[in-house]
């Protein structure tokens, strides 16, 4: 189905993105212990935890890559185990160690996404390229390209089909500081009012910076929940790193 | 263009790639060069040497093998004496092969109905197999002068030179064949050897095409993304599958027609068609192997899961290469009917093996064996496609991991 078939006139009451529980165990580890959260639309939604916490396996399932061990996980109201491809139409999804298909150059990497979500994929790939900034470099190989520029094509790519949800592992993870600014700028800008961002990240100032409510998860559960500042506030320290020590002490 | 030719596409072009390409084209390229050096050098030897001879004898028969010599080799020097090691100079000057010396005397041996012996100095220009053609050009148009003299000595015909002809009869199975064993072996090797041959190349090279798809998606990073965009699982499933299938399918058949080239470079290797399959058989044997296809490609996309990246795709190819040799030599080298039980079903048990026995059974009029190897392939190829669409749809395809099946797999990718 293209993007433009699509109902993209969300219930504004809908939430984003509704776990209830969330449940997942690999062999012997528990990798989610009944995490719950929800995202709304237009908020920028960041979970923040040590190593191993489960972030990625949060991600993942709401991605539809991972099944759902127990509990409920829907997407604007489509159960993400029952309806994974009504999710798909509804996301998009950036994973923390990501590439592209090295031999195609920047631009067709664009065009190719393009073409899943839209019979007239040209203002897709001009938004990307533009998003994404590589200049001349867009008509080179993916292989020539650095892992900040592969970082910033591909979240071009995530965000120029206007999803109603992106979901970003570490978006900025592994770049340098000049890299990292230009992408946050552009998840920062990328929210409307019926658009949601839920991302992951172990930069405190950067889930400062662009999340509206940020989820700790500690051990497979959301611990605490809330604005950044209200976070700082409820654990009576100075900043959000200091909170995130409290809540997982 | 709809999401399944837009994903077709995409395994195509990767597939493509000169790393993929180059070693498929690289083989077939070996074959031909081989057909035209050995087809080169079957010219030489079937075209007239160049020679020279000194005829010290100037008795009859000394002259009637000179007759013979000279009507069926290119004569580039004649003397009555001469010192041959001279006379060799001469003749290589002028690009003869040999200096063939009929000694003085030699008709008195005949007359004396003695072998009378001649000379032979060749001259050999290159440790080649076409360096070597000439001597055996000219050791044949030597027997040919003795023939002559046979037939001139005794008065006989050329029939009493070869006085019996065996009929032969030969008796297959249920069958009755008016040909000889030999005749049947060559017509085995040309046809049930090369069909089997060709069926190899099909499996290994589509299960390596699709392995690589994996490999490839899982080195580039792209598998997760491509995995949450707005497609169906058993749409990325057919692309990978019928993608694969087209190089693999395009491989085989440059391999196809390369070794069918290179074989028929051989003089005298298409033995009598004594034996041979109709339109019908061959479809049969079609229907056979495009089961097999389906059903490697979808068990090399199921293995493809547990690639880390192109290198360790390449190892993994390496039971589909065994599953698509072992029925390959055993159809070869044995008669799987003739095989013990154990061995026999172990065989039959790998589904490659029936599409490379089909053409003997068909041959043997076993259809009942055909049939049922083309319904177990049908359910082996069912089966596979259900359990890659199973893991596609599971989390192994992101994890990787499977138990000890996964945890093996990964060891022989190390």
């Amino acid at each position: 189905m293209s993007w433009s078939g699509l109902n993209v006139a969300s219930n504004m009451s809908e939430q984003a993105v509704q776990v209830a529980n969330l449940q997942k165990r690999y062999g012997d580890v528990q990798a989610l212990a009944g995490a719950s959260f929800s995202v709304e639309p237009g908020e920028i939604y960041g979970i923040v935890g040590p190593n191993g916490a489960g972030k990625t396996t949060t991600l993942r399932t709401l991605s539809t890559l991972l099944t759902v061990g127990g509990g409920d996980v829907s997407v604007f109201g489509a159960n993400v185990e029952r309806e994974p491809n009504e999710v798909r139409e509804r996301i998009r999804y950036l994973p923390e160690d990501a590439g592209a298909y090295d031999n195609l150059t920047g631009r067709q990497y664009l065009e190719f996404v393009a073409d899943f979500y839209s019979d007239s994929p040209d203002a897709l790939v001009d938004r990307g390229i533009e998003i994404a900034d590589l200049g001349d470099r867009i008509d080179s190989k993916t292989s020539e390209y650095s892992k900040g520029m592969t970082r910033k094509l591909l979240l071009a790519s995530t965000i120029m089909t206007e999803p109603d949800l992106a979901i970003l592992d570490e978006p900025t993870s592994g770049l340098d500081v000049e890299n990292a600014r230009a992408i946050r700028e552009i998840v920062k800008e990328f929210p409307g009012t019926d658009r949601s961002v839920l991302l992951s990240s172990h930069n405190m100032l950067e889930v400062e910076y662009l999340c509206d409510r940020i989820g700790l998860l500690n051990e497979g559960r959301i611990v605490a929940e809330g604005a950044p500042a209200e976070l700082v506030e409820t654990y009576g320290v100075d900043n959000l790193e200091e909170a995130f020590l409290e809540a997982v002490a | 263009m709809n999401q399944f030719w837009r994903l077709l596409w995409k395994e195509v072009r990767e597939l493509l790639r000169p790393r993929y390409l180059l070693p498929i084209l690289l083989i077939p390229v070996m074959f031909v060069a081989l057909g035209q050096g050995i087809g080169g050098i079957d010219d030489a030897a079937n075209s007239q040497p160049a020679i020279g001879i000194i005829n010290e004898d100037g008795g009859e028969y000394g002259d009637l093998v000179n007759a013979s010599l000279s009507q069926n080799a290119s004569v580039v020097y004649y003397a009555d004496s001469g010192d041959p090691s001279t006379a060799i100079e001469t003749v290589s000057e002028k690009g003869g092969d040999a200096l063939i010396v009929i000694p003085d005397g030699f008709t008195e041996h005949i007359r004396d109905r003695t072998a009378g012996s001649v000379g032979v100095h060749s001259v050999v220009r290159s440790l080649s197999l076409s360096g070597i053609t000439s001597s055996a050009q000219v050791d044949g148009q030597i027997r040919r002068a003795g023939t002559v003299l046979t037939l001139n000595m005794t008065g006989t015909t050329p029939a009493m030179l070869n006085p019996i002809r065996p009929d032969h009869t030969t008796y297959l199975e249920d069958k009755t064949l008016d040909a000889s064993p030999g005749e049947l072996s060559g017509t085995f090797g040309t046809q049930f050897i090369f069909i089997p041959v060709v069926i190899m190349f099909v499996i290994i090279f589509s299960g390596q095409m699709v392995i690589n798809s994996m490999g490839g998606e899982k080195e580039n990073k792209t598998l997760e993304t491509l995995l949450t965009m707005p497609v169906r699982r058993s749409t990325i499933v057919a692309a990978k599958l019928i993608g694969s299938a087209t190089i693999g399918l395009l491989g085989a058949g440059l391999y196809t027609v390369s070794i069918y080239y290179y074989q028929s470079s051989f003089a005298g290797s298409a033995a009598g068609s004594a034996l041979s399959l109709g339109i019908a058989e061959y479809a049969i044997v079609g229907v056979s192997l495009f089961l097999s296809l389906i059903g490697v490609l979808a068990f090399a996309l199921v293995l493809g899961i547990f690639a880390g990246d192109r290198q360790g795709a390449q190892m993994l190819l390496f039971p589909i290469s065994i599953l698509a040799i072992i029925p390959m030599m055993a159809t070869m080298f044995a008669d799987i009917t003739k095989l013990s039980l154990p061995i026999r079903a172990v065989l039959l048990a790998i589904p490659f093996t029936h599409p490379a026995i089909a053409p003997k059974r068909l041959l043997l009029n076993d259809t009942t064996m055909v049939v049922g190897g083309i319904i177990y392939q049908a359910i082996f190829a069912v089966g596979m496609i259900w359990l890659a669409i199973r893991v596609f749809n599971s989390d192994r395809l992101v994890t990787g991991s499977s138990g000890r099946l996964g945890r093996w797999l990964s060891r022989l990718q190390s």
